[in-house]
């Protein structure tokens, strides 16, 4: 019997937030994280206090400040949210070696087999002295939530969470998780987004209970094999997905929404020669390299567009990343060409770069020993001048 | 359907057929075994596949009445694992279901109908290539383990097989390092095979040394047949990157050194080398080498063999796991190493090897400062 608990940071970016400014950030009870009141980004968070006027996540802030006018604007404080997410990862890892990072806020925990070291006591007395422990050593309140899987865990932490009126933690005990499947919607199962929940409540299945009158066949009838496979695994509360402890970043991103909304290719590419000067140097400077180039466009109507592609070999130089990333824009701009208000890169597949030092047999059509060379005279200018003493042309003032 | 067979006979053929069987699979019929009986094939054929290779073999039966059904492989070969020695006897029970009995155990066992298994690569064997099972061991047996094992370039993941009318030759490389064996052949035509080391693997594993191969390919399978056995595989398609041009000619320093005692010494270093590259510096002059490592945050260590060295000295870095692997398939007890410069190839070949066969591995040097 396996026990799984999900830890997750409450309002973590605005927690965060008002712990970095304790005279502003910290005093307003209207908090809106994502950027100023002038700024075109989204919200990033916002407090309990603002959700009750309607604003969410991933909201444009102009619209989140028409529904809430009073509402205080911070940016995100970035680097101080990466170390607390790193802080407290650390503090869980004193109750169990199995923690598996699922966003900068979320962690999943396997205490399957620590039955003995917290002396056989339940499962909810261990998360409350971890909710305890967390408080006590990073001043951040985690809600979380348990079952035998990830799958039970995720829905009943997001039962836990105090915004959704939950007591902070949520166990559901072995055997009992059916009885809490049933007292679910089905737009509670992640991943059952709005689209796939409008299908559903086509054929009149708008709680788990509703699909669990139905059989195999007819759910498959309604949808595809794989959906049908998908659908009646989560309603059943089966997930056999492991804690995985990732212990490498899994990729490094950079994006910025313009000022205004720019239509000319010539503009938008030098905003991404930008992101990837920055992008590289950043991933270059934690010794890595990449094997997969993303490049993300967000049009003015907010329809977000992505492309990638995975190269042979792992690769580090300005050169051969921008010259993919600009491919893949030039695919996205030509499907379709509106004005864009954000662009953003990302680099994964990281691998540690010392792993260059092996030679390969042919020469490389990729990233040549040239292109190696010359990145590293680059970064050595850069670590004894600063990052801006040496850029590419295309981007200096 | 309707046939006897003894307990061994069956436990024989399941055990050459399970091996293509997967563990794991979304397609149910996969982890059937198909069973066919005939009486004009004189017994009962076993097949298993796992869509990449596909194993079939016949073993002797008492056959009275022809039929053809699939059933879960593990169990039956459970069942068969568990029966006292003696005849086995297997009646069709209606359809995709038979009646195993055996002395005073009976079983009924539930499984699908043979159309739902997938059919055969159709590979003709009219004009196959015929080699000794013996010399095809020892080509998978020194070259397979250099194939790559990473996605990033399939071609890579298999074993290159050139049959020439006058030798067969096999090679393998991860794009680092590269094995390649040569044996004399005579008759058949030119063709070149990328084989998945899988499939190899099967050949020596079903296949007895003495036993003579016999090899065919159609469009993008290829197939082996020797006694009742047959093995298809699916190829990869070429074309296999130009490896004479990496195998370096020019090399003008050589080292020859006891296998055994480089070995030991390369896993002495490897101790405290990195866990990413593996890198250990070696430094040949006059008599010597001389190993050394150095890993931050960790340690280092130096060690030194007395070799036969001929030429300029040479300080060059290697992968470790690299060098220690390809010593291991050395079928001697001394090696002869030779060398160019720091960054380019060095080659690794037998000395005094007394075979027909010719043998020679090379491994890429890891740049020694960044």
């Amino acid at each position: 019997m396996r026990r799984i608990l999900l830890a997750d940071a409450d309002a973590f970016y605005v927690a965060v937030a008002r712990a970095v400014d304790p005279d502003g950030a910290g005093k307003a009870t209207l908090l809106i994280v994502g950027g100023s009141r002038e700024s075109r980004g989204v919200v990033c968070s916002a407090s309990y206090e603002t959700r009750k006027f309607g604003v969410r996540s991933a909201m444009p802030i102009a619209r989140a400040l028409r529904l809430c006018p009073d509402a205080t604007c911070v940016p995100v404080p970035f680097k101080e949210c990466i170390r607390k997410s790193a802080e407290i990862r650390k503090a869980l890892q004193q109750y169990t070696p199995a923690v598996e990072g699922a966003s900068i806020d979320e962690w999943y925990l396997d205490l399957s087999g620590t039955e003995g070291i917290y002396h056989h006591e339940p499962l909810l007395a261990t998360a409350r002295r971890i909710r305890e422990g967390i408080r006590a050593a990073t001043g951040l309140t985690l809600s979380i939530g348990g079952g035998t899987n990830k799958l039970i865990a995720k829905m009943a932490v997001d039962r836990a969470k105090p915004s959704r009126g939950g007591e902070g933690i949520l166990i559901i005990e072995p055997g009992s998780e059916q009885d809490f499947l049933r007292s679910s919607s089905l737009a509670d199962i992640p991943l059952v987004g709005p689209k796939f929940q409008a299908r559903l409540a086509a054929r009149g299945l708008v709680t788990v209970a509703d699909a669990l009158r139905y059989d195999r066949e007819s759910l498959g009838q309604w949808m595809s094999k794989r959906e049908e496979q998908w659908l009646w695994n989560r309603i059943h509360g089966s997930d056999d997905a492991d804690v995985v402890h990732r212990t490498m970043n899994r990729g490094i991103s950079r994006d910025e929404t313009f000022g205004k909304d720019l239509s000319h290719d010539t503009d938008i590419e030098r905003e991404l020669l930008r992101l990837v000067t920055r992008a590289a140097a950043d991933m270059r400077g934690d010794g890595l390299t990449a094997r997969t180039v993303a490049v993300r466009l967000r049009d003015w109507d907010f329809k977000t567009r992505s492309a990638q592609r995975t190269l042979p070999e792992p690769v580090v130089s300005d050169r051969v990343i921008l010259r993919v990333a600009h491919d893949l824009l030039a695919s996205l701009r030509k499907a379709r060409r509106v004005p864009a208000r954000l662009v953003g890169v990302r680099l994964s597949g990281l691998a540690p770069a010392e792993r260059l030092s092996q030679l390969p047999l042919e020469t490389s059509d990729v990233e040549t020993e040239r292109d190696r060379g010359l990145t590293r005279a680059i970064d050595r200018v850069r670590e004894k001048f600063g990052r801006k003493s040496i850029l590419p042309g295309g981007i200096t003032e | 359907m309707k046939f006897t067979i003894t307990r061994e006979q069956l436990q024989e053929g399941l055990a050459a057929v399970a091996a293509a069987i997967p563990a794991k699979t979304t397609l149910p019929v996969l982890a059937n075994v198909l069973v066919e009986a005939s009486k004009q094939g004189g017994g009962l054929r076993l097949s298993g596949t796992d869509l990449d290779i596909a194993v079939s073999t016949t073993v002797p039966a008492e056959v009275d009445a022809d039929g053809a059904v699939t059933l879960p492989a593990k169990k039956l070969i459970d069942i068969a694992r568990e029966l006292p020695s003696g005849p086995v006897r297997v009646t069709a029970a209606g359809e995709a279901r038979v009646s195993i009995e055996s002395g005073r155990s009976k079983f009924k066992l539930l499984g699908l109908p043979r159309e739902e298994f997938p059919s055969f690569p159709a590979v003709k064997f009219e004009k196959a290539w015929k080699a000794a099972a013996g010399v095809v061991h020892k080509l998978v047996g020194h070259v397979a383990f250099a194939a790559s094992t990473e996605e990033s370039r399939p071609i890579l993941n298999g074993v290159l097989w050139e049959l020439r009318p006058d030798r067969m030759r096999m090679v393998a490389t991860n794009g680092h390092r590269l094995a390649k064996m040569d044996v004399p052949a005579t008759g058949g035509s030119t063709a070149d095979l990328i084989v998945p080391p899988k499939a190899l693997e099967q050949i020596r594993r079903l296949y007895a040394g003495d036993a003579e191969i016999e090899l065919a390919k159609s469009d993008n399978h290829i197939g082996f047949r020797a006694g009742g056995t047959l093995v298809y595989s699916r190829l990869i398609e070429g074309p296999y990157p130009n490896y004479e041009q990496v195998i370096p000619r020019e090399n003008d320093k050589q080292a020859t050194v006891d296998k055994a005692a480089m070995a030991a010494a390369l896993r002495r270093m490897s101790v405290v080398a990195s866990d990413q590259t593996h890198r250990i510096r070696l430094a040949f002059a006059g008599g010597n080498v001389k190993f050394s490592v150095q890993t931050p945050d960790l340690g280092e260590a130096q060690d030194e063999l007395a070799v036969t060295y001929e030429g300029e000295p040479l300080e060059i870095g290697f992968n470790a796991m690299y060098l220690l692997e390809i010593l291991k398939y050395m079928p001697t007890d001394e090696v002869r190493i030779t060398f160019k410069a720091p960054e380019r190839a060095a080659t690794i070949e037998p000395v005094g090897w007394n075979d027909p066969a010719s043998y020679m591995a090379l491994v890429m040097p890891l740049r020694l400062v960044d």
